[in-house]
Formats: structure tokens, C-alpha cells, sequence
């Protein structure tokens, strides 16, 4: 199949949505499929030299909670539409297609079995509210809607209209499946160690309520450590433990892919005691395809990776004594510890590429009728600002509704 | 006001009023084009669901007693009907038998049984589909000024396909982030 999938971000920028754009074009290729990606960049000479076309640049802007790349004009569109006539694809997945970017270009000038991915940022949608009804006559050309969480979906249901099948975000599960563990702190030696990683600086992450869970937890298993990675202030870090608990926190700052999957294999357990904000715990995932038993706050996003507690414990979020509860139970008892990462791990296989990328697949099959033709490119500009020559069925209709 | 006042607003009224109608009337032809293929993309699924129930009534005729086959066999041939709801009524039944054939038949040959979960997972797909198009164009055909101007002409209404097509208990959905 000729696949040609637009990112809307800009590629050489780190985000969800382009790593997701990646991985799942490389894992489609690896299946035999002829894939192309369309997306924006800062430096076009840092793009891939194959499968990658350079949409032009965009300018930022906030969107939906974070930052879009708007990006809209006839120089795009003009892009746009040769991507779209040289790529002869048989199917356009555009990501994102809300904002004003290159994705919705597409969706003005592609004609044909066309396919989208709603990623969700975060909960503030009031803008959505206001332009989802704008761009509806574009986003009614999508004949397969995909959401990667339920709380995505729930979004692209409340303000863009439509319903959507929910594929989740994939993860390769390998890399963290076998590998080796930190120096130094292999599952086992020493103390019993829990895990944190995160920007420990934002509040919504939620390192505050675990410090203040980590006394109580201290108090029963006196040799705990807990260890935090990720970015952020270390000195502010060190200015909130309290002096008693200093011996106890351990900062190792921010972590390389590998590193990170050695630091989930290492750890006893995994905490995720973040406060809201989370659309999709791709982080949970990791930590279950890297076998640690989890701890997490009950956000929706946490409970749907946990299996609502079937493949690791959730807490009400905030609450630091059942957080404390919870993670004293757990490193007391090797059993039910050796159970969840057994459990998590076969949980996490659900989410590999490969299970993911056959999913998407289906919605591709689906969409795409044998003998139904590709995907085209209307022919001129006036389409993107209002109807194009080719587009007036209006004629035909109005001559038999004159006729009658 | 005089007149030619007047007459500038009421052309600008009419030539705004003529650009929405192009434009609702595009929408509403390319919306058309989406449920005839969704509908298509959803009948291909159900008819494959059919043929393969057909199969399974024929190879399992040995494991089977007599009467579950013939069953079996007059649920798939329910499977040709015309879109009313005794097509609806008639894949209901289908479904069933299948996922109760699942349950009760584990020794189904695994490539039958994966034909038939992954069969079931496109019907799912593609009755979303399907019911998402017909849901977009009763949106905009509900409009008021679409209804008085009667934009969509003498095409019917689509009609949503209501069947209960789920078989996360047949298939291995973990992860599935199922809702």
C-alpha cells in the first residue's frame, strides 16, 4: 500500500506526535508498505533525505494548550499538492488535523481515502469550541477517525463532531523489555528503590505528594531510596526535600533512551503520582514492557494503561498517605511485585509497534475500497477558499430541482 | 432609504445566500460519496463475516450437531438481505452464533479463527465509519436553512446501522484501550 502521512509539528523539534509519526512509518515500512511523510521543520537541511518532504515553516502558536505550528498560505499548499500528486498514495493519514496547519491544508486539497489521528494536549478547550465548527466542512472529508486515548476521543467527540475508533499510541516494546540495569543500582541491590521520572519542577507531575509519601514510607522501610530523573532545577529539587529525607533521594538528572530503560528495569517500583494533565501514559508503558511493578495517580489515561488496577495500583490522585500506603504494601511484598511486572509485562505487548501498526493497518483496509482509486489533489487554489470548478454538484442539482 | 439602498442589501443578501447554498450543496454531495463508500466498506465486511460463517457451518459439520450447522447456516444466509432492520436483526443473530460458536469450539483451525476475530474487528471499524458519515450528514441536512431550501434534493436520509458487534471476548484486545 502507498501510505503518505503528514505531521503537522515540526519534525526537528522533540514531541509525541513526531516520534509517533516516525515509529509508525518505520514499523509500516518494515511490513512492506511504501510510506511518505509530509511535515514542517525548523531546518529543512536536518530532515531525512528519503520519505520526508520539507512542508515549509511555520509559525508558533498556542493552541489547545501547547504550541501549533501554523502554517497556512499558498506556498504550503502548493507543497502540499505535489506531495500529494507525486506520492500517488492510496490512503493520507494526517495527524492532529485541527489546527491551522499544514494537516488541515492537506485535508482542503486531498481528495480520497483519507484517515486522521487525534492526539489530545491537554484539557483546555475552549478554543476548540470556537474553531471546531470552522473547520468541520474539512474535517467531514475523514472517512476513518482514529483517537489515541478515550479522553482524545471524548474531545474530538464533544467539539469536532464524529466518532472515532481508539488505537493507542505504540511503544517498541524490546528496548525495554530486555537490556541491562544502572550501575550500581540493579533491581535488588541495596535498598528497595522507587522510580520518578519526570520534569520534577512541574507541580501537575505531582513530585511534591510522593516526597510527602516518601516519610511515611521511610518510616516502615528505613533503607528506601527514592530515585528521580528528569529535567529540571536541581537546587530547587534540593531545596524542597525535607533535611530528614536527604539520605533517602537520590537525583539522576536526565537520562538517555537507554539509560532510561536500564533506570525502569532497575527500579523496585515505578510512581507516577502526577496530579492531571496527562492525555496518555506512554511512560506507564514503558515502565510495564520494562517489567516494574507501577504505582499511579487515578487519572483516566494512568487507569486505561493500568487495566483500571489489573496491572499495577492506583491512587486517588493528590492523596499522600494512600500513596504512602500503597508504596510501603508493595516493596513489602516481593510476590505481589513479581506478579504485577509479570502481568505488565504482557499487558505492554498489546502496545508494541507491531501490534499498533496492524491496527492502524485495519483502519487503512478499511478505508481504502479495492478498485476505489487513490488519493488526489484538486486542481486549483479557489478549493482551499471556497468551492472549486469541479466541485459544483450544485449545478446538476439545482438544474433538476429548477426541472421539478 | 431609497431604494437602490435597498436593492444593494437584498443582492448582497441573495449572492451570500447563493454562495452558501454552492458550497452547502458540495459538502453535502462529497458527504454523499463518503456513506455510499462507507456502506460499501461495511457490506464487504458483513458479507465476508457471512462467507466465513458459511465455511465454518460446512468444515464443522462433523464436530457439530446437525441443527447448530443448519443455524449457523440460516444466520449467514440472513446476511443477504437488503438494508432494512431485518438486515440488522439478521447480523445480530450472526454475531452471536459466531461468538458463542468461539466459546463453545476451541479447537477451531487457528487461521479460520484468526479470519473470523480479524473480520470482526473490521466489522467494528467500519460500522463506526460508516455510522460517523451518516451522522455528519444528518447534521448538516438538519440545518435549518438546509431543511427549507431542502438542499439535499430527493436523495433519502441515510440511516445509521445500530448491530452489537463487539467481540473483545473472541479476540485477544490487550491494550486495546478498549472504551
Amino acid at each position: 500500500m502507498r501510505i503518505g502521512i503528514v505531521c503537522p509539528y515540526r519534525w526537528d523539534r522533540p514531541g509525541g506526535v513526531q516520534y509517533h509519526v516516525r515509529d509508525l512509518a518505520e514499523t509500516l515500512r518494515g511490513l512492506g508498505h511504501h510510506v511518505e511523510v509530509l511535515t514542517p521543520a525548523e531546518h529543512p537541511e536536518s530532515l531525512p533525505t528519503e520519505h520526508v518532504t520539507f512542508a515549509g515553516r511555520t509559525v508558533p502558536i498556542p493552541y489547545n494548550g501547547s504550541m501549533a505550528s501554523f502554517q497556512f498560505g499558498p506556498i504550503s499548499a502548493a507543497r502540499a499538492r505535489r506531495w500529494l500528486r507525486e506520492g500517488r498514495f492510496d490512503v493520507v493519514h494526517v495527524h492532529d488535523p485541527a489546527p491551522p496547519s499544514v494537516g488541515l491544508l492537506v485535508l482542503m486539497i486531498a481528495k480520497g481515502p483519507i484517515v486522521a489521528t487525534f492526539h489530545a494536549a491537554s484539557v483546555r478547550s475552549k478554543l476548540l469550541t470556537v474553531w471546531g465548527p470552522v473547520i468541520r466542512p474539512w474535517l467531514e472529508r475523514i472517512g476513518g477517525r482514529i483517537a489515541v486515548s478515550d479522553f482524545a476521543r471524548r474531545l474530538q467527540v464533544e467539539h469536532l463532531g464524529g466518532d472515532a475508533v481508539v488505537i493507542p499510541n505504540g511503544v517498541h516494546v524490546a528496548p525495554f523489555a530486555e537490556g541491562p540495569q544502572l550501575p550500581g543500582l540493579e533491581r535488588g541491590s541495596g535498598g528497595p528503590t522507587i522510580g520518578f521520572l519526570g520534569r520534577y519542577d512541574e507541580p501537575r507531575k505531582g513530585l511534591p505528594v510522593l516526597l510527602e509519601a516518601m516519610r511515611d514510607v521511610v518510616r516502615r522501610h528505613p533503607a528506601a531510596r527514592l530515585l528521580v530523573a528528569g529535567r529540571g532545577d536541581p537546587d530547587g529539587l534540593r531545596a524542597a526535600v525535607p533535611p530528614e529525607l536527604r539520605p533517602h533521594v537520590e537525583l539522576l538528572g536526565e537520562l538517555s533512551e537507554a539509560d532510561k530503560a536500564a533506570f525502569l528495569r532497575s527500579v523496585d517500583v515505578y510512581c507516577a503520582p502526577n496530579l492531571l494533565g496527562e492525555s496518555f501514559g506512554i511512560i506507564l508503558i514503558e515502565a510495564l514492557a520494562a517489567g516494574a511493578p507501577i504505582v499511579a495517580a487515578d487519572l483516566d489515561a494512568f487507569a486505561a494503561v493500568l487495566e483500571d488496577g489489573a496491572v499495577g495500583v492506583l491512587v486517588r490522585r493528590g492523596d499522600a498517605a494512600a500513596l504512602a500506603a500503597a508504596l510501603g504494601d508493595l516493596l513489602a511484598d516481593p510476590d505481589r511485585r513479581a506478579e504485577l511486572s509479570a502481568r505488565g509485562r504482557e499487558a505492554a505487548r498489546g502496545y508494541d509497534w507491531s501490534v499498533v501498526a496492524r491496527r492502524v493497518l485495519a483502519v487503512y483496509e478499511t478505508v481504502v475500497l479495492p478498485g476505489g482509486g487513490g488519493v488526489t489533489a484538486s486542481d486549483d487554489d479557489a478549493d482551499v477558499l471556497s468551492v472549486s470548478v469541479d466541485d459544483v454538484p450544485g449545478r446538476s442539482a439545482l438544474r433538476r430541482r429548477v426541472r421539478r | 432609504m431609497d431604494l437602490s439602498v435597498w436593492a444593494t442589501v437584498v443582492g448582497v443578501v441573495v449572492l451570500l445566500l447563493a454562495a452558501w447554498t454552492a458550497w452547502t450543496l458540495a459538502r453535502l454531495r462529497r458527504l454523499e460519496g463518503r456513506v455510499d463508500r462507507a456502506r460499501t466498506a461495511l457490506e464487504t465486511q458483513l458479507r465476508r463475516r457471512a462467507a466465513l460463517a458459511d465455511e465454518v457451518a460446512r468444515s464443522g459439520a462433523a464436530v457439530l450437531e446437525p441443527e447448530r450447522t443448519a443455524r449457523l447456516a440460516r444466520a449467514a444466509s440472513g446476511a443477504r438481505l437488503p438494508w432494512t432492520p431485518d438486515r440488522e436483526q439478521a447480523e445480530n443473530v450472526l454475531g452471536r452464533e459466531l461468538r458463542e460458536l468461539l466459546r463453545d469450539l476451541p479447537g477451531m483451525p487457528p487461521a479460520l479463527a484468526a479470519d473470523l476475530a480479524g473480520t470482526a474487528q473490521r466489522v467494528v471499524l467500519a460500522r463506526r465509519f460508516y455510522n460517523d458519515a451518516v451522522r455528519d450528514t444528518r447534521e448538516l441536512r438538519g440545518r435549518r436553512l438546509s431543511r427549507v431550501l431542502r438542499l439535499h434534493g430527493r436523495r433519502p436520509l441515510p440511516r445509521y446501522f445500530d448491530i452489537d458487534d463487539s467481540y473483545d471476548e473472541l479476540a485477544g484486545t490487550a491494550g486495546s484501550g478498549r472504551s
